[in-house]
């Protein structure tokens, strides 16, 4: 469903992206961790379209398509969500509104008419209570006062409402308290399925623990430095990233 | 008159002496026509070295002939609509046109009448109202109006009167190089509650200097919208003077979206304790039109409040200046004053002027303001965008929501909802050449 090869991306100049290879298919969560500034915010930019970023090699292919042509908003409407690290506050433009205009806009693409006024007030009432989200969150402008965990909660229920075929949740639990944890874990397990794919980048095992992984991924300087199952996780807790820091550091030097 | 000052003083004073020629009134309200003229020649056209004007660029008031307005007949053209009941007078090229003018009954005692016909009937009233507003002595278009105006809209409220029904006043001005001077006595009395929309609009060539006197009494409550609509040609230099009582309310909800070169002065003078307005402005331009707001809140008692919120949404090579004084007298302690003006450049030859000032004589007071300028926020943009919303429709929210608080501020549901639609339309033909 996802397919990245041989992904080089430079930020001002610096490759932040040294040759990523990602292959995630439908249904599967693949969890993605590393220390800071390994690359795993850009991969996350880098896939849902933003600006800044120079892909200079490579493909990344969703459903087949190639993702890298197009603008955001199109791969929001072939399917993608990106749940932000630092979602933005959009003051006067109320969260309920933005999600009609969001849902509308890739019913629209798909060729669909417009949400029935009805039908849409039953589905966000629905996924409202998946994330534990007061209604008077509807009506309070796009994350503006929220706090860190509504924020995230926030994100989630927007990809609860918007239904994607796939989801980047970009440390999504960074700055969460458990209890908040456990309400934006749950809300993205109740949309796991046989055909939505997930990808999670985290700095934390943490989350790993209730949103459990098919495949975890160790991302150290812009390389994909180690792959296996959930357990990696768990291994990582414990020894940390000094392991994996040494080896391109050496790598480095030696070719200066 | 200074040497300094623009040559179209001179026809002034010609135009005046034909306009006196042709007044049938009282002979005390020509008196008081001659001393508005006297104080129009002592403070001259303004230039660009007064402080006051040195932001607002009249040379292109310089070009060209002005003339007193046209007594011929003219087209008017279709009106805008209040939609709802209203006490509509409408006005053409500063002349009540009752034709035009419409509204329910009135309560017994409230007056809504041209104001030529209340300098008849009320002529104490009037008389001694007239140009008394804050602000307008030392306006120099302020004093062309005084000396000038031919007719405008009367407004009384007694004491205790509530006007449920809206008072929309609507002035069109025809072009023809036209001088236009129109004005609005407003006088609501203790405890008196009133809504006035006033809507300026027109087509070709003319100078509109409005004058608007809103004297409202201890505990009154006024609600005064503006909508300057004028043609791309007009000019439009107006001011405002408000004098509110003790633990009165006024809101002024200013739009700003025609004209060539405008600019209104608003003066509002907290005249009692408690007394608390609430003033907003929003400001749409494009191509090379200049907007002007110049704001004064006078605080002279105690425990007042003032708010201030000024934006302006500018494309093109259009600009903004907005210059708001908090002015805070000695004994006005527990004054709670705040300003903020907000602009949004959407072109990045479009400019956008902010002077916030600050007058402070009492030491209890609690004053704020501030003042951003800038683009639309990339970042708000791709959040948008990332959730399937298309680039152009993420900017057209923005700059929506951008606006959109002043709008809510407007209190009459289908005038706030054709403001929305007169935005929504100015955003489908942005220039998109702000990324």
């Amino acid at each position: 469903m996802l397919e990245i090869r041989n992904l080089h991306v430079t930020v001002e100049g610096r490759e932040i992206l040294q040759g990523i290879d990602l292959t995630i298919g439908p249904g599967e969560v693949h969890a993605i961790m590393g220390p800071n500034g390994s690359g795993k915010s850009t991969l996350a930019n880098v896939i849902a379209g933003r600006e800044g970023y120079t892909v200079t090699a490579g493909e990344v292919l969703f459903q087949g398509k190639n993702l890298l042509e197009m603008p955001p908003e199109v791969r929001a409407c072939e399917g993608l969500f990106l749940a932000f690290q630092y979602p933005v506050e959009i003051p006067g433009v109320a969260n309920l509104y933005f999600l009609k205009a969001a849902v509308n806009a890739v019913r629209k693409y798909r060729g669909e008419p417009p949400v029935d006024a009805m039908d849409f007030w039953d589905l966000i009432h629905e996924r409202m209570e998946l994330v534990k989200m007061d209604e008077s969150m509807l009506k309070r402008s796009v994350n503006e006062g929220f706090s860190g965990g509504e924020k995230k909660r926030n994100e989630v229920f927007q990809m609860a409402v918007l239904q994607p075929y796939f989801a980047v949740l970009d440390e999504t639990d960074s700055g969460l308290d458990i209890d908040a944890l456990k309400v934006v874990a749950d809300g993205v397990n109740a949309l796991r399925n046989a055909e939505r794919g997930f990808l999670v980048i985290t700095h934390y095992q943490r989350l790993l623990d209730y949103i459990v992984p098919d495949v975890v991924h160790v991302l150290v300087n812009g390389r994909i430095a180690r792959s296996g199952s959930k357990e990696l996780a768990l291994e990582l807790e414990e020894q940390g990233y000094a392991l994996y820091n040494e080896e391109p550091g050496r790598a480095r030097r030696a070719a200066a | 008159m200074t040497a300094t000052a623009p040559s179209i003083a001179d026809p002034y004073r010609q135009r005046f002496a034909e306009f006196l020629a042709n007044r049938r009134e009282p002979d005390s309200l020509t008196g008081l026509r001659r001393a508005a003229f006297a104080r129009f020649e002592s403070l001259g056209l303004p230039t660009r070295r007064q402080e006051a004007w040195r932001s607002t660029d009249l040379g292109p008031l310089q070009a060209g002939a002005w003339n007193l307005p046209t007594t011929a007949p003219v087209e008017v053209g279709s009106l805008p609509d209040l939609g709802q009941a209203a006490h509509r007078l409408v006005f053409v090229n500063g002349r009540y046109a009752p034709a035009l003018s419409q509204g329910p009954a009135l309560p017994d005692g409230v007056t809504v009448t041209c104001l030529s016909q209340a300098a008849a009937s009320q002529t104490t009233l009037v008389e001694s109202s007239l140009d008394q507003a804050p602000g307008l002595d030392r306006h120099p278009f302020a004093a062309l109006n005084a000396a000038f105006w031919e007719d405008g809209a009367f407004v009384h409220l007694p004491r205790g009167a509530v006007l449920e029904t809206p008072i929309h006043l609507i002035f069109v001005a025809t072009g023809h190089d036209a001088l236009i001077h129109p004005r609005l006595l407003a006088v609501l009395e203790d405890g008196a509650q009133a809504t006035v929309v006033v809507e300026y609009r027109g087509q070709g060539r003319y100078l509109n200097a409005p004058v608007a006197e809103l004297t409202i009494g201890d505990g009154a409550v006024l609600h005064y919208h503006q909508i300057q609509d004028e043609s791309p040609q007009a000019f439009h230099l107006g001011a405002i003077g408000l004098r509110q009582g003790r633990d009165s309310q006024a809101q002024a909800h200013l739009f700003a979206d025609g004209g060539q070169v405008t600019r209104t002065d608003l003066t509002a003078l907290l005249d009692g304790e408690g007394a608390h307005c609430a003033l907003d402005g929003l400001t749409l331009g494009h191509d090379s039109q200049y907007g002007d707001f110049h704001v004064r809140v006078e605080h002279a008692y105690p425990h007042g409040t003032s708010e201030q919120l000024f934006k302006s949404v500018l494309d093109g090579k259009a600009q903004a200046m907005f210059d708001g004084m908090i002015h805070v007298r000695p004994h006005a302690q527990k004054s709670d004053a705040r300003q903020l003006s907000r602009n949004l450049l959407l072109s990045r030859q479009a400019q956008a002027h902010s002077i916030p000032r600050l007058e402070i004589l009492a030491d209890d007071v609690k004053c704020g303001h501030g003042s951003s300028t800038g683009f639309l926020d990339p970042d708000a943009e791709f959040y948008l965008r990332a959730r399937g919303i298309p680039a152009s429709a993420a900017r057209a929210l923005l700059v929506y929501a951008f606006a959109n608080d002043n709008l809510n501020r407007i209190g009459l549901t289908p005038l706030r909802e054709r403001l929305g639609q007169v935005l929504a339309d100015r955003l489908a033909l942005l220039d998109g050449d702000a990324r």
